[in-house]
């Protein structure tokens, strides 16, 4: 009897600390196996194919499966694997995005983890870390990469207008007459009989070289397009970032600002935004059709890598109050809640959050990895190459960066500012008529 | 057209057997036929008609599919009637319509006279019906391709021929006649088809009589060609009609809604409602709109145009 | 009297008396202009798959491919390396199209030959037995084809999550595998226009309906069958909506959704214009095939299905 009693209230034990580890999967089950993991960047593919190596290497029962998908379809699809039960365990995940997955329970909180690993926190760039603790206060990524934005241009158009690199790196902006940027891109213009865009008898309907670039409308961020400059003025996408729940489209400054931008297409310095449609802004610049293109540190890659053409980068224009703007995205890896490799999938994030990925990434010049060390490298990676990266650094430095807007529903957001900015832009609307789209935005909030 | 080649009449019913469930045949098959019939029957209330009911349930819902569906009565309904992008959804969608129709039914009107008088070779059926065969998606990739403004050579031509380059895509007032003209493309042969069918059906002597009598080609047309085309004509009106008000495909995969809101067509408005920002409630909302809709417009069709009496019979 | 002669008011009988009727010449100069914008889109289209995307802006308008390479084609299949890939102007995404070409392949069988099958089921019982409601139940199977799939396609994907079927075969076959409208109404026609008297030797003899249906009934249909999965197939092959909704990741996804992702694959730049072509291309393929092997029935059925 007493024996049996004895081995029952063993199996008892065993049976309940089983139980007590691991939620849905045992937690051997947990923390090894294949994880799969998302990104969007086929640029960057190699470097985190490499970490993924390094890490099985270090984890060798674990193997992770790295899957690129385009943009567009990298949400959507992502998406429809949270509502199929078939996302993936660890993703890249975007500020702009990231408010409403967390709302919608899809993410997995890592304080724990976090807390119990010892993650250093202060190691990576100032401010980046916090971005990515949720309304409720969890933590739901680490800080895997930062990006600011920069003037790419021309070399050789700048020597053959006879405007100076200094020149460029100087400019000042303001909604009433563009400051020098304005003149800079005017004069960058050429139509097609030669004449630049100050002169008299240019012809804005002919253009041969565009002064500026266009990427789009810019939606509800216009992180390249527009954003440099408008947050110059002291105006900010909403009242507080992250977590506001007020946009300010509506305000007078802003809708200066935006008159001015696309009052640049009206007078030929910038291509029309019907033209931008099936086309992409960095190949237009490679096939000298633009002079300058406002564009983000992640595309340095890109640009230095065109053939036959020399590349500067200038930082943006100092704006009316006597300083530069750049939006500071940065983004995470988060992980699915519903994933059932928990275990597994937090020592991968926590791997790419690590200097030893991060010093990977940073050896391949495509981005400016979180950690404050990591991207002192990557600046030097860069400079290897030949390439100056001041112009990104420069804004970190002097804290001249502004948030990428974090709130909830950005997908409605973006679903109205799209179109009502294409209309501004595009000179279809005047920038009045964003008041409307910003009533709508708020109503959102309500 | 193809019928079951007739086996003669070879086998005389056996005069003193019975004629087999001689009463019982009014009732005997429903057995037999439920069982044929419960495949179909399934899907049929499965697919159709329990989503039907769903749908409009759904559409006094709230919705995001990661939770559960709350009900807010007719909310999303009078949302619907502010809402400018469903507005421009419908005048975009009617605009692309009325492109598609008159273009569409001309050209492959068109082409079945063509056809009937000319050719009737199926090599030239056939190369007119390649296009239909491919998919929207193909379709509209392809011309995406030849469109394009900055190395399409469309453009091309265009310039060489002295005229300033055209965005296809990108312009808010080429936007939706570039997808009506795609769409266009894919189906005037497969129309063309169906109509040249419909020439063939109408019996030769009818035009010998009309030819003795004196009338020129035009009344010939007029009066003899349309009348008796008339069912056809209308059939094909219907399905070009209801088809192309579910325009998607070419859309989603070249423009997206945009330039602007310039092809934000209803399937894809619903679409984007639905599944980019989470509210499947309102997208059901404007569903349900669109079923109304396409109902009314197949009911007047075929009322005015009375498409189901032929004047041959 | 005056005839205002124009090429859609040619009257029915002409006769091909004239060695050079200017009228049949400006038909036949039409005719051929429709064919021709109607095919050499396509030879475009393997034209620039055959092209590498940088030279293509030189290019832009010569008819053959600007710096031939199989490149796009290789690219499409996952046959060339990331760098490689970005080195031609492509994307260095992993692209694999000879899954989803499987998917297609899959998905456009199992739901040609359920659809085809059951609903040849349902039009017999439509057609041929006799029973309380028959024309009634009919009507209301034809309604189904007024119903735009939008409509239904919401309630459906729902219906499929609920099962736990997103983004598997099984869920994405479903809604088609039992029948389609157009098949019942389109084999019902033909039942109905069918000769009686074999069936109803078989019937004195003693058959069962099943039997006569088997051993009968489907082989003496087996042209019309034929024709109508053909149909049936290209238009599954074809399908976008239904299996952009249900089948997203990569193991289930089909051809159509597959290409229409392709194009935004390139991150930051211009579309892979080769590539795409080729992508293009290889999607039309099975279909091309099937229409140079049947065309002639799929042609010809045409007329048959389109009329009531």
């Amino acid at each position: 009897m007493k024996k049996t009693l004895g081995a029952v209230a063993v199996a008892a034990a065993v049976a309940l600390s089983l139980s007590a580890c691991g939620g849905g999967a045992s937690s051997a089950e947990s923390s090894k196996g294949e994880i799969s993991y998302w990104l969007w960047d086929a640029n960057q593919l190699p470097a985190y194919q490499q970490c993924a190596d390094d890490f099985t290497k270090a984890n060798p029962d674990i193997t992770v499966k790295i899957t690129q998908r385009g943009w567009d379809d990298y949400w959507s699809t992502l998406t429809n694997g949270f509502v199929g039960g078939t996302a993936p365990d660890v993703f890249t995940n975007h500020l702009g995005r990231y408010g409403e997955l967390a709302e919608n329970k899809q993410l997995l909180a890592i304080d724990d983890a976090v807390e119990k690993d010892n993650i250093d926190l202060t190691a990576y760039n100032e401010g980046l870390a916090d971005l990515w603790v949720g309304q409720d206060g969890k933590r739901y990524g680490l800080p895997k990469d930062w990006d600011t934005i920069g003037l790419f241009y021309n070399k050789a158009m700048l020597a053959s207008a006879g405007v100076s690199e200094d020149q460029m790196k100087n400019l000042t902006w303001n909604p009433e007459n563009g400051g020098t940027y304005e003149e800079v891109v005017a004069h960058l213009t050429v139509d097609k009989s030669g004449k630049r865009g100050d002169e008299p008898g240019f012809d804005k309907n002919n253009v041969a070289v565009y002064g500026l670039g266009l990427n789009g409308g810019g939606d509800s961020s216009g992180q390249t397009e527009w954003s440099y400059l408008t947050n110059t003025t002291g105006w900010s996408h909403t009242d507080k970032n992250p977590w506001g729940t007020h946009y300010n489209y509506d305000d007078r400054k802003f809708q200066e600002s935006m008159e001015w931008f696309a009052g640049l297409a009206d007078k030929g310095y910038m291509p029309k935004l019907e033209t931008t449609v099936g086309a992409a802004m960095a190949d237009t610049f490679a096939a000298g059709k633009s002079a300058i293109n406002a564009h983000g540190s992640w595309m340095v890659g890109q640009y230095t890598g065109y053939k036959g053409i020399e590349v500067g980068i200038a930082p943006t224009p100092v704006g009316p109050q006597g300083e530069r703007a750049s939006m500071f995205n940065g983004l995470a890896d988060s992980i699915w809640a519903g994933t059932k490799k928990k275990d597994a999938s937090i020592k991968w994030v926590e791997y790419l959050a690590s200097a030893d990925c991060q010093d990977v990434v940073a050896s391949k010049a495509v981005v400016f990895p979180a950690l404050k060390a990591s991207s002192d490298k990557a600046a030097e990676a860069f400079a290897a190459k030949g390439v100056d990266v001041t112009a990104f650094t420069e804004h970190v430095k002097n804290k001249s960066t502004f948030l990428y807007p974090i709130t909830d529903n950005t997908a409605k957001v973006k679903g109205i500012m799209e179109p009502a900015m294409d209309a501004v832009v595009s000179g279809k609307a005047p920038a009045s008529s964003l008041t409307q789209a910003n009533e709508q935005v708020n109503a959102l909030f309500k | 057209m193809t019928t079951l080649a007739k086996n003669p009449r070879s086998v005389a019913p056996a005069a003193d057997k019975p004629k087999p469930h001689g009463s019982l045949r009014r009732f005997g098959d429903l057995k037999i036929a439920l069982l044929f019939i419960a495949p179909a029957m399934i899907g049929f209330i499965v697919f159709y008609v329990v989503p039907t009911i769903r749908g409009v349930y759904l559409s006094f819902t709230e919705y995001n599919i990661l939770g559960d569906p709350e009900w807010v009565g007719i909310e999303n309904y009078t949302a619907i009637a502010k809402d400018p992008l469903f507005w421009n959804s419908l005048a975009v969608t009617g605009q692309y319509v009325f492109l598609n129709i008159v273009l569409q039914t001309a050209l492959a009107l068109g082409l079945a006279l063509l056809m009937h008088q000319v050719a009737k070779s199926t090599i030239i059926r056939g190369a007119l019906l390649l296009p239909y065969l491919m998919s929207n998606v193909i379709a509209a990739l392809l011309w995406f391709w030849m469109l394009d403004y900055q190395i399409g050579v469309v453009n091309q031509f265009i310039e060489w021929a002295g005229l300033p380059r055209v965005a296809f895509f990108g312009s808010e007032a080429w936007a939706i006649p570039t997808q009506a003209l795609i769409n266009t493309w894919r189906h005037m042969g497969y129309t063309a088809l169906l109509i040249f069918a419909g020439l063939q059906a109408i019996p030769g002597h009818v035009y010998e009589v009309a030819k003795l009598d004196g009338a020129s080609a035009f009344q010939t047309f007029r009066k003899i060609t349309i009348p008796l085309l008339r069912p056809v004509l209308v059939l094909v009106l219907v399905v070009t009609v209801i088809g192309s008000f579910q325009v998607f495909d070419t859309v989603a995969v070249t423009s997206a809604g945009g330039p602007v809101n310039a092809t934000r067509v209803i399937q894809y408005y619903i679409y984007q409602r639905a599944f980019t920002e989470s509210d499947f409630g309102y997208g059901s909302a404007i569903a349900v709109i669109l079923f109304l809709i396409l109902a009314l417009v197949a009911f007047i069709q075929m009322k005015f145009l009375k498409g189901n009496e032929s004047d041959l019979d | 009297m005056t005839t205002t002669a124009s090429r859609a008011q040619l009257p029915a009988a002409t006769r091909r008396r004239r060695a050079f009727n200017p009228r049949r010449a400006t038909a036949w100069a039409l005719l051929v202009l429709a064919i021709a914008v109607s095919v050499l889109p396509f030879l475009w289209v393997l034209r620039t798959a055959l092209s590498t995307n940088n030279a293509l802006a030189a290019n832009a308008a010569s008819l053959l491919p600007a710096e031939f390479s199989f490149g796009a084609f290789k690219r499409v299949f996952g046959l060339q390396s990331a760098a490689e890939a970005v080195a031609e102007g492509g994307s260095g995404a992993q692209i694999d199209f000879w899954i989803y070409l499987r998917n297609s392949l899959v998905f456009s069988s199992i739901t040609t030959a359920g659809a085809v099958f059951f609903s040849a089921m349902a039009a017999y019982a439509f057609a041929r037995l006799r029973w309380k409601g028959r024309n009634a139940v009919f009507s209301l199977f034809l309604g189904t084809m007024l119903v735009p799939p939008i409509f239904t396609a919401l309630p459906n994907f729902l219906l499929i999550k609920n099962l736990d079927l997103l983004n598997t075969m099984l869920g994405m076959v479903l809604p088609y595998l039992f029948m389609t409208p157009f098949a019942i109404f389109f084999l019902r026609q033909f039942f109905l226009n069918m000769s009686r008297e074999v069936e109803e030797a078989a019937m004195l003899d003693g058959a069962k309906h099943l039997r006569i249906f088997f051993q009968i009934i489907l082989p003496n249909a087996a042209a019309p069958i034929a024709t109508l999965a053909l149909l049936t197939f290209i238009g599954q092959w074809n399908e976008y909506f239904w299996p952009l909704l249900v089948g997203s990741q990569d193991d289930v996804r089909v051809l159509q959704v597959g290409l229409g992702v392709f194009k935004s694959q390139s991150p930051q730049g211009a579309p892979d214009w080769s590539g795409l072509m080729a992508a293009t291309l290889i999607s039309a393929l099975p279909v091309l095939i099937l229409f140079a092997a049947f065309g002639k029935k799929i042609v010809n059925s045409i007329g048959f299905s389109g009329i009531k």
